[in-house]
């Protein structure tokens, strides 16, 4: 390296630095960095703490659940990979007690259960809760509450399982990855896994889960899974976090994307000021540069001053924006220090890394094509000012830029085609856009010559240099657009969150009911204004043949369908279609005589079942014919008994039906369950009160964090307004000064640029509008899977503000220069 | 040469009491002009000398209202300007006052025709057009009017400013080092044209010059030194 011409370059820089030229683009840089570092460094522990926290309802990473052992070298292959590895055994089993009857869901676990989460319970005084991350000790027994008082047993006292006496000594309370399924419910029973072949009770053709559970690295629970899959029997099913609770799995997927989306908008926004800002800063010296030139400077040298000095420039921005993007990383933990877990999986290097290099990317993408071009200043422009450098070749820089954004969009997607589609559609969108602006400028340059000076003045300025203007329009309109995407995209996640889980959504369920308690049932809840869904009958049996070919043909593994024909249904019948449910193909019941059903939409996908199919369904051992009259979609998340299968009433009269209904308990009525269940022994109420409750608690976090990041796009966004409006500034306090010196006040230039500001933010608040609803309507239906409804008020309300905000800016930026005197600006040139 | 015609200097135009213009610069106060009395009548032509740096081009700026004084005071037909805002004297301006710069300063965006228009569209003129036409015709560049600055020469561009100076027919005309920018050649038809149009208009003329036999052409000579009148 030349030391004399990295000195100059360091000079140079300190000097333009110090003239408050570069601190434009020092400030876009530094946003980009700041928030991308900061996102993603945010992003990236809050995604991880979530998985852990969505791993604790499993209690695990990754969960094998079997109704046999799984074969010894799943398990030394899981070592090999470096898992944890915890087992858990759940069989129902009749415990008695003082001539008392009961049946518990007995659970043995072994050692190192939970993997993930924590256990809670309380000794004979049943007010301090202790978090345990171990269970009972061999010989001990911890119960549920519920089993002291149905038979008669104090803490301390022996509870025999099976043919294994046990102590009790410990109330269970919460265990992490306690099973929502309707008819496994019964109450806890958990014992050390050491204790169980004592019990007797496990013995060849027994009925009993296994649960294998694995815990750790990412990466190795992935390559564990894919190893697993293929070997998989009909009867051993994964769990992880993503599939097993999809209400939290959606909810996970869609922050996920939310955070990548803003990041890459966030990057792009900044990215269109500093290309802004070094647009200018080039024009600036192109007259250096042609002195340089002259005094014989070769072009390489040229490119290698101005480059080298972006390139310190960037390194100690992005080195700085790195520091305060960690900092407002900490700062966003803090401030949600009481809705976050207590532990936050820690900062991760590459994310920081990732920050750092965002910068220098960005740099190159956006401000190399600029510097590129004062190397083709001519030495002849010391003599001829009107000479300018040809523009660098549109060719290179587009490639370049999209080169750029096309991997961040990479990063984010990891999805090749997905990629292209948003590239492609992104450039022929600008494309559409220039040629429509172009239009609109012609069409107000016609329209120019008939009005009064003020607006012809105003006007003016736009149509004057109309590629300049169309260039500005494109980056305020997409830098808009990015903003309304940011906001709307919130504010519809946010929205769609509260509707899955409204305030008053079913937390209990209530099964079992018989027929003969129905209407006391309803009676009970209504008395005491409980807010109960319908009541459903319900008749359990076995989807058996699709037209007459045994179902297990059409089950592709590790499927809905697998779940669905692997054990039994809940049938059920209503005359109405149930509430939620929406008819996606067929009728709702004709009267005819002939059994029809009603088939939940993916369900039929997944077994490529048809209109007019004929289903065999074995209920009792006795065999029911249906034929398929509709097929219905729902939303598995509401809470409400949902059925895969709905068939015409009187169809299932012939067999023995319970009733299922779920209602919203609020917590200060929960003594009603007591009172329930005591006049019901028959019927179970499952509570699911404290998952619904970690459930609002998460996504209220992620409300949280999804709403910071908003603040980061947004501030992004005005900072790139200012600095595009800025960057045109020069030109147009030349030209208000020169005004000026005619005799113009300042009445009518700040009226002419009003005019001028307000008609550039008009126009690119409609563009943002449109291009912001086109883009939301393929986000919504193609990846958020969100209903797309247009916002008009938002359309309407943007444009203004946008008009507003740019003319503000504006005319905060010649407002100084209005009132120097012109001879100061004259002189500056 | 000797002024084409005698005009009767009827009553002051400028009169500049006691004019001080000082700087704040990091080295400290700057004092680039002090106690400057002037009065120059209306048809006069003056020309102002002085070496470079001495504070012509300050002088005229303040003369022009295009700056305000440190102290004293200037009045331009009987208006005491240093009293005005920045609004009164850009009337002020629009009304009395022409500019020729030495770096043409017209407008990029502009054609010809509009940059000439410009002054006479900002007091509301309905001839603007008209007039600015027959302007360029006057100083040779009829068949120029569509064209912007960056199509034109610089004697061609100071001949549009020359147009765009006299369109208001302005009482004052103020030129600073006109021909600073041209050669030797141009700049003399630059300045043939602009004593043409100013006994043509009987207008005022403060002409800021290096050279001496420019300054000879004037009536009365003003010699600047550091800021002081000698
Ligand atoms: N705003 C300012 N700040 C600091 N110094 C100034 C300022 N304006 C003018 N000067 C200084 O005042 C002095 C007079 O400047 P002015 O432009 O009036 O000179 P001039 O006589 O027109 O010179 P030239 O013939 O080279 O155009 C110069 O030394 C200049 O540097
Ligand atoms: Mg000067």
């Amino acid at each position: 390296m030349n030391l004399s011409r990295f000195n100059l370059a360091l000079r140079l820089l300190w000097r333009d630095s110090r003239s408050g030229e570069l601190t434009i683009l020092i400030i876009a840089l530094l946003i980009a960095v700041t928030s991308s570092t900061a996102i993603s460094l945010f992003s990236d522990r809050l995604q991880r703490t979530m998985t852990l926290q969505a791993a604790e309802f499993l209690a695990a990473d990754l969960v094998i659940a079997c109704p046999t052992p799984i074969p010894t070298d799943w398990q030394s292959r899981a070592k090999q990979l470096n898992l944890t590895l915890a087992q858990t055994v759940e069989f129902p089993s009749v415990l008695i007690e003082h001539d008392e009857l009961l049946l518990a869901g007995v659970k043995a676990v072994s050692s190192s259960y939970p993997l993930r989460g924590l256990l809670k319970t309380t000794g004979a005084d049943y007010n301090s809760e202790t978090i345990t991350h171990a269970g009972p000790e061999a010989g001990r027994v911890w119960v549920e509450k519920r089993i002291l008082s149905a038979l008669k047993l104090n803490i301390g006292d022996s509870l025999t399982v099976g043919e294994k006496p046990l102590t009790i000594s410990n109330i269970i309370t919460y265990e992490p990855d306690k099973k929502g399924d309707l008819y496994s419910f019964s109450p806890r029973v958990m014992m050390n896994d050491a204790d169980l072949t004592a019990t007797g009770i496990i013995q060849p053709g027994s009925h009993v889960h296994y649960f294998f559970q694995f815990s750790g690295d990412q990466e190795a629970i992935v390559n564990f899974k894919q190893w697993l899959q293929p070997q998989l029997t009909p009867s051993q099913k994964i769990m992880d976090i993503h599939e097993d609770r999809p209400e939290l799995g959606t909810a996970l997927i869609r922050a996920e994307r939310y955070l990548g989306l803003s990041s890459i908008l966030v990057i792009l926004i900044s990215g269109v000021a500093i290309a802004m800002a070094t647009g200018r800063y080039t024009q600036r010296h192109f007259n250096a540069t042609a002195l340089l030139r002259c005094l014989g400077c070769q072009q390489r040298e040229i490119l290698w001053l101005y480059c080298s000095q972006f390139l310190i420039l960037g390194l100690l921005t992005s080195a700085i924006g790195c520091l305060l993007g960690w900092f407002a990383q900490r700062g966003l933990f803090k401030l949600l220090k009481d809705l976050l877990p207590q532990q936050i999986a820690n900062p991760n290097l590459s994310a920081l890394g990732f920050g750092f290099s965002i910068g220098i990317i960005v740099l190159l993408a956006f401000a190399l094509p600029p510097i590129l071009r004062l190397k083709n200043v001519a030495p002849l422009r010391v003599l001829r000012q009107d000479l300018e450098p040809l523009p660098i070749s549109a060719w290179f820089v587009y490639s370049l830029s999209i080169t750029i954004i096309g991997l961040l969009i990479w990063r984010y997607t990891t999805d090749v085609k997905m990629t292209a589609t948003v590239l492609g559609t992104g450039l022929i969108t600008l494309l559409v856009l220039s040629v429509l602006i172009y239009g609109l400028l012609n069409l107000i340059a016609s329209l120019v010559p008939k009005m009064s000076l003020t607006w012809r003045f105003g006007l003016q300025g736009l149509i004057r240099n109309r590629q300049a203007t169309i260039s500005q329009i494109l980056a305020f309109s997409l830098t808009l657009a990015a903003m309304l995407l940011s906001f709307t995209v919130r504010t519809d996640l946010i929205n769609n969150w509260q509707q899955q889980l409204p305030e008053n959504a079913p937390n209990h369920f209530a099964l079992n009911i018989f027929p003969e308690q129905q209407l006391a049932f309803k009676a009970d809840l209504q008395q005491d204004a409980i807010q109960g869904s319908q009541f459903y009958p319900v008749v359990r049996g076995r989807l058996t043949k699709i037209n007459h070919t045994p179902v297990q043909k059409f089950v592709s593994k590790d499927s809905q369908g697998d779940n669905a024909t692997h054990r039994e249904l809940s049938l059920t019948w209503t005359k109405e279609l149930p509430e939620d449910n929406k008819l996606v193909a067929g009728q709702w019941w004709t009267p005819t005589q002939t059994v029809s059903v009603s088939v939940e939409q993916k369900l039929a996908d997944n077994l490529k079942i048809n209109l007019g199919d004929l289903l065999t369904f074995s209920i009792d051992n006795q065999l029911v014919y249906a034929t398929v009259t509709s097929l219905r979609a729902l939303k598995w998340d509401t809470m409400k008994p949902n059925f895969y299968m709905v068939f015409s009433p009187g169809s299932l009269d012939a067999f023995p039906s319970t009733y299922i209904t779920s209602f919203y308990l609020p917590e200060a009525k929960k003594d009603l369950l007591n009172t329930l269940v005591k006049k019901y022994p028959s019927t179970t109420v499952l509570e699911v009160d404290l998952i619904l409750k970690q459930f609002k608690t998460l996504l209220k976090q992620l409300t949280q964090a999804i709403n910071y990041l908003l603040y980061f796009a947004l501030m992004a966004g005005f900072t790139v307004l200012f600095a595009a409006v800025y960057a045109t500034l020069d030109n147009r306090i030349y030209e208000g000064t020169l005004m000026r010196t005619f005799g113009a006040n300042r009445k009518f230039l700040r009226k002419t640029q009003w005019i001028e500001f307000g008609v550039l933010g008009l126009i690119s608040g409609f563009l943002a509008v449109i291009i912001a609803e086109a883009i939301l309507y393929a986000l919504y239906t193609r990846v958020m899977a969100i209903e797309y409804q247009p916002n008009l008020t938002l359309s309407l309300i943007v444009p203004v503000i946008s008009a507003l905000f740019v003319s503000l800016v504006g005319l905060l930026g010649v407002k100084q220069v209005l009132n120097r005197p012109p001879i100061h600006v004259l002189r500056g040139l | 040469m000797t002024p084409t015609q005698i005009k009767s200097h009827s009553h002051p135009i400028i009169v500049a009491e006691n004019l001080a213009k000082t700087v704040l610069t990091a080295e400290g106060t700057l004092h680039i002009l002090s106690s400057i009395d002037l009065i120059i009548n209306s048809g006069e032509s003056i020309a102002i000398i002085g070496e470079s740096g001495s504070g012509k081009s300050t002088l005229i700026g303040l003369l022009a209202g295009l700056d305000t004084s440190t102290s004293g005071s200037i009045s331009l037909n009987g208006l005491d300007i240093t009293q005005m805002n920045e609004d009164g004297r850009a009337a002020i301006r629009n009304e009395l006052i022409g500019f020729v710069f030495q770096s043409f300063q017209l407008l990029q965006g502009l054609t010809a025709l509009e940059n000439v228009m410009l002054p006479l569209e900002l007091r509301g003129d309905k001839k603007a057009k008209a007039i600015a036409s027959r302007l360029l015709e006057r100083v040779g560049l009829a068949h120029r009017l569509s064209h912007t600055p960056k199509q034109l020469s610089g004697g061609e561009q100071q001949r549009v400013a020359l147009a765009r100076a006299f369109a208001t027919q302005p009482k004052i005309l103020f030129a600073d080092e006109p021909t600073g920018n041209l050669d030797s050649k141009t700049g003399a038809s630059i300045i043939d044209l602009l004593f043409e149009l100013n006994s043509e208009n009987q207008t005022t003329l403060i002409l800021v010059t290096h050279d001496a036999h420019l300054a000879a052409r004037c009536e009365r000579t003003i010699k600047i030194e550091a800021g002081q009148q000698v």
